[in-house]
C-alpha cells in the first residue's frame, strides 16, 4: 500500500500584523501518514488547527492565507506545495467546516458542473454525474435553485455531493457532520465506509457515532497529532474536552417570570430563483418559552427551524398571528429587542475587525454605563468565552468564531435566546458553558440541534416540525 | 458569492433569447443617451417599470427605486444650483434657487438614471446568470473573462445583501426592553454597517479563490461546458426585434427632424 499523504514535520503559523509580532504556532513538528484506502479519523477541539491543516493538504495555505511553513508534505509523493491547488483536482477534494465559504455558483447543478467542466468533462457524462449525485444527497429538485436560498443542512448536503461528482480519491472532510440530521450523518458515515479511496475526517463531536468505522483515530492538539488505539484516543479527547469545562450555577433571577408565546402563527418563504407553486410555509399552532427554561427544536434539514427562528425574533413578519410578551402583544421591534438570535452561521453576526469592537459594539447602544465600566465589562465577557480581546475574528476558528457570537449575545443580556446550531464546530464542553452563561440572568433558551442526545440532556421540553407544523413533543424530555 | 440576481417570472422577457435581450440592452441604453423628445423619454422609463412589474410584481419592482432613491435626492438637492443663469423659478433673497434650466437638467438626467437601472435590472432579473455567462462567450469572451464579468455582476448585489445581513445583526443590538432608547443617529449608524459590510465583501475574495482553484480554476487542459445556449428556430426574429425596438423608439421620439 502506497503513502496518499505524509505529512512529516510540519509547522504553520499564520502571518500576524501586530506590533510587535506574535507568532502562534497553528500547526507545530505534526505528523500523520495516510495509506492508500485508509479512513482515520482525527479529533480536535475548536481552534486547534482542523481546518488550516485541510487547506494546507489541498495546497490552499499558505498560498491564499498567508503564513510561515516548514517541513514536508506529500501527496501521492510530490511535495504539495510545489502544485498548484487545481493540479490537485483529480487527487483530493475537500469538504469545509462552513459551506458558505466554499459554494459559488448560482444553482445547485452549476456547482457541481464546475470542477467537472474544470477537468474538461464531456457535456453528456457530466449531465448524468451531476444529476446522480443530486439524487443520491436528494438535491435533485434543488437543481435550479440558488444555495444561497437553501438551509444550512441543504448547502451542507450541496457539499457533500462533491464526494460523488469529482472523482478524487482522497476525501478531506472537516467536520462533515455539522449541521446534518442523524439521518445524513448516517448516509455520509455509510458513504465513507463504502469510498474505495482515503478518507481523512477532522472532528469535534458524535465521537459515539463513528466508533468501530475508522482504521486509524488520532487526536489533533497543541499543534500536532498523536494516533492510537480507539479507546485510549476517545479517553484522551473526552479529558482534554472536560478541561476546558467550567460550570456556571448561580443564576441572578434578572429575567425570571417572563414568557414568550405565539398562537395561529405562519409564515411563508417563497424562493426567487424558481417559479414555486407552492412555496415553503410554516404553522405553529402553539408555543411558549419561558424564562429559566431551556426548549429544543428539532426537526430535519431544511424544515424550517431557522425561519421559525427569524420570524421569531422579529427580523421577518408572520403571514398571520401575532407574538405575546407576557401575555401582552410584541412589536416586531420590541421583539428584536427580547429575543436574542445566535444565527446558525457566525459569519453572519461578525463583522468589526477585533474581538474588543465586536463586544464593544453591543454595548454601543447602553446610556447608562460609562466608557470605564463598559470597557471593563467587554474584558470581563471576554475572559469568560476565553477569547483574546486583541484577536482578529476572521483569522480566529469557526468555533472560536461561535464564542465570539455567544459573547456579543451575552453582552446584550436579553430574556430570551434562539442557539441555532450552537453546538456546531464546538466541543459539548464548550456548548454546555456557553449556554450556562447564557442563562445565568435567568433568560429561557430555544436550542435548535440535530444532536438528539445533546438536547435531550438540557431541555425540559421540546417541539419538533412535522410536515410544516411546529408542534411540542408528547411527553417530558 | 451565491447570491442570485434571476428571479423565476413568466412573461416574454424570460422567453426572449439572452444574446437578443443583451444586444436590445445595449440599443436601449444608448437610446436614453440620444436627443429624444423628454415625454418619449419617460414613456420608455414607464414602459421599462411597467414591463418590470408584469414580469416581477410590483413590491419587487419598487426595490430598483428604493436603492437609487438616495442618489436620486442627491441630485434633487444638487442640480438645483446649476444652470443659475437661465429662467429663475424660485429665489431667496435675489438668490436664484431654482432655474428652468436646472430642473430641465434634473428631469433628463433623471430619467437616463432610472431608465438605465431598471434596463439592467430587469436584464439580471429575466436571465439565469449561467445564460449570461454563455452569452458573454457567444460574444466572443473567453471563459476567464466571462467568469470574472459574471462574478462583478455578482458582487454589488452581494455587498447589497452582505449589508442587509449586518443590518439584521446590529438591529438585534439594540438596547433591552425598558432600557433607555439609543439616539437614533442615521448616518453614524449607517457608516460601521457600510464598514463591515465592505470588509465583509473584502474577506470573501481569498475564500472565492480558494474555491475557485479547489475546483480546477485554472488549470491548462481545454475546459468543457454543462450548458449551452438552446439553439432557437425565431433567434433571427428576436435579434430583429432587439435592433427595430429601439430603431422604432429613435425614429418616433428624436428631436433633431
Amino acid at each position: 500500500m502506497k503513502d496518499v499523504l505524509k505529512l512529516q514535520k510540519v509547522s504553520f503559523s499564520y502571518r500576524e500584523y501586530n506590533v510587535p509580532p506574535v507568532r502562534k504556532m497553528v500547526l507545530e513538528n505534526l505528523n500523520l501518514t495516510l495509506v492508500e484506502g485508509s479512513k482515520t479519523l482525527i479529533l480536535a477541539p475548536p481552534d486547534s488547527g482542523k481546518s488550516t491543516l485541510s487547506r494546507l493538504i489541498c495546497g490552499m495555505v499558505p498560498k491564499y492565507l498567508e503564513g510561515d511553513l516548514s517541513g514536508t508534505c506529500l501527496m501521492d509523493g510530490v511535495e504539495i506545495t510545489s502544485r498548484q491547488p487545481w493540479d490537485l483536482v483529480e487527487s483530493c477534494v475537500l469538504v469545509g467546516q462552513n459551506p458558505q465559504e466554499q459554494l459559488l455558483m448560482t444553482t445547485c447543478e452549476d456547482e457541481l458542473a464546475f470542477p467537472l467542466e474544470s477537468l474538461g468533462m464531456p457535456a453528456e457524462r457530466m449531465s448524468r454525474v451531476v444529476r446522480n449525485s443530486l439524487r443520491k444527497w436528494k438535491l435533485l429538485d434543488f437543481a435550479s435553485i440558488s444555495p444561497q436560498e437553501m438551509s444550512g443542512g441543504e448547502r451542507k448536503r450541496l457539499l457533500l455531493a462533491f464526494l460523488d461528482t469529482v472523482p478524487a480519491p482522497l476525501w478531506i472532510l472537516d467536520e462533515p457532520f455539522d449541521d446534518l440530521d442523524s439521518q445524513w450523518r448516517e448516509t455520509l458515515m455509510q458513504r465513507i465506509t463504502d469510498h474505495n479511496g482515503t478518507v481523512l475526517v477532522l472532528a469535534s463531536r458524535y465521537i459515539d457515532e463513528f466508533r468501530g468505522s475508522f482504521d486509524h483515530y488520532g487526536i489533533l492538539s497543541e499543534g500536532a497529532i498523536t494516533i492510537g488505539d480507539e479507546q485510549d484516543i476517545v479517553i484522551e479527547y473526552e479529558q482534554l474536552c472536560d478541561r476546558e469545562y467550567t460550570s456556571v450555577e448561580s443564576c441572578t433571577e434578572e429575567h425570571c417570570g417572563k414568557a414568550l408565546s405565539c398562537s395561529n402563527v405562519s409564515f411563508l418563504h417563497p424562493r426567487k430563483s424558481v417559479k414555486d407553486n407552492a412555496p415553503f410555509t410554516l404553522e405553529v399552532p402553539s408555543f411558549t418559552l419561558r424564562s429559566e427554561e431551556i426548549v429544543s427544536l428539532v426537526g430535519p434539514n431544511g424544515s424550517g427551524k431557522s425561519t421559525f427562528s427569524r420570524v421569531l425574533c422579529g427580523l421577518d413578519p408572520p403571514r398571520a398571528g401575532e407574538f405575546l410578551l407576557d401575555d401582552q402583544a410584541v412589536s416586531r421591534r420590541d421583539l428584536s429587542r427580547t429575543v436574542g438570535y445566535l444565527f446558525q452561521n457566525p459569519d453572519y453576526e461578525i463583522f468589526l475587525p477585533s474581538v474588543r469592537e465586536e463586544l464593544a459594539w453591543s454595548l454601543s447602544g447602553d446610556r447608562s454605563r460609562t466608557a470605564a465600566q463598559k470597557t471593563a465589562l467587554v474584558a470581563e465577557c471576554a475572559k469568560l468565552f476565553h477569547l483574546e480581546l486583541d484577536a482578529t475574528p476572521s483569522t480566529m476558528s469557526y468555533g472560536k468564531r461561535k464564542q465570539l457570537q455567544a459573547a456579543v449575545h451575552y453582552l446584550l443580556d436579553r430574556p430570551f435566546y434562539i442557539l441555532d446550531e450552537l453546538d456546531s464546530g464546538i466541543t459539548y464542553a464548550t456548548a454546555f458553558e456557553m449556554i450556562s452563561l447564557l442563562r445565568s440572568r435567568g433568560a429561557g433558551i430555544l436550542l435548535i440541534t440535530h444532536d438528539r442526545s445533546f438536547s435531550d440532556r438540557l431541555s425540559q421540553r421540546s417541539y419538533t416540525i412535522s410536515n410544516g407544523t411546529v408542534l411540542e413533543r408528547e411527553g417530558q424530555v | 458569492m451565491t447570491t442570485n440576481t434571476f428571479i423565476a417570472g413568466k412573461g416574454f422577457l424570460y422567453r426572449f433569447d439572452p444574446r437578443a435581450k443583451l444586444l436590445l440592452l445595449v440599443l436601449l441604453c444608448a437610446f436614453v443617451f440620444l436627443p429624444v423628445s423628454m415625454p418619449g423619454l419617460w414613456l420608455v422609463v414607464a414602459v421599462v417599470f411597467l414591463t418590470t412589474w408584469s414580469s416581477t410584481g410590483f413590491k419587487q419592482a419598487l426595490h430598483p427605486l428604493r436603492s437609487i432613491l438616495p442618489l436620486l435626492i442627491i441630485m434633487v438637492v444638487f442640480i438645483p444650483l446649476t444652470h443659475r443663469d437661465s429662467e429663475v423659478v424660485l429665489s431667496i433673497s435675489g438668490f436664484p434657487l431654482v432655474t428652468t434650466g436646472a430642473l430641465e437638467n434634473f428631469n433628463l438626467l433623471a430619467a437616463r438614471f432610472i431608465g438605465i437601472t431598471y434596463m439592467c435590472t430587469l436584464f439580471f432579473w429575466t436571465t439565469p446568470m449561467g445564460d449570461i455567462m454563455l452569452t458573454l462567450r457567444w460574444y466572443g469572451l473567453s471563459h476567464k473573462a466571462a467568469l470574472v464579468l459574471t462574478l462583478a455582476f455578482r458582487f454589488i448585489p452581494f455587498i447589497a445583501d452582505a449589508f442587509q445581513m449586518i443590518q439584521d445583526s446590529h438591529s438585534m443590538r439594540e438596547p433591552n426592553l425598558g432600557e433607555k432608547d439609543r439616539r437614533r443617529q442615521p448616518l453614524a449608524d449607517v457608516v460601521p454597517t457600510v464598514t463591515s459590510a465592505l470588509v465583509f465583501a473584502l474577506k470573501s475574495i481569498p475564500q472565492l479563490a480558494m474555491s475557485l482553484e479547489h475546483r480546477g480554476f485554472g488549470r491548462a487542459g481545454a475546459r468543457s461546458a454543462y450548458r449551452r445556449l438552446a439553439p432557437r428556430k425565431g433567434l433571427f426574429t428576436h435579434f430583429f426585434f432587439s435592433v427595430m425596438i429601439p430603431a422604432s423608439l429613435w425614429l418616433v421620439f428624436n428631436t433633431l427632424g
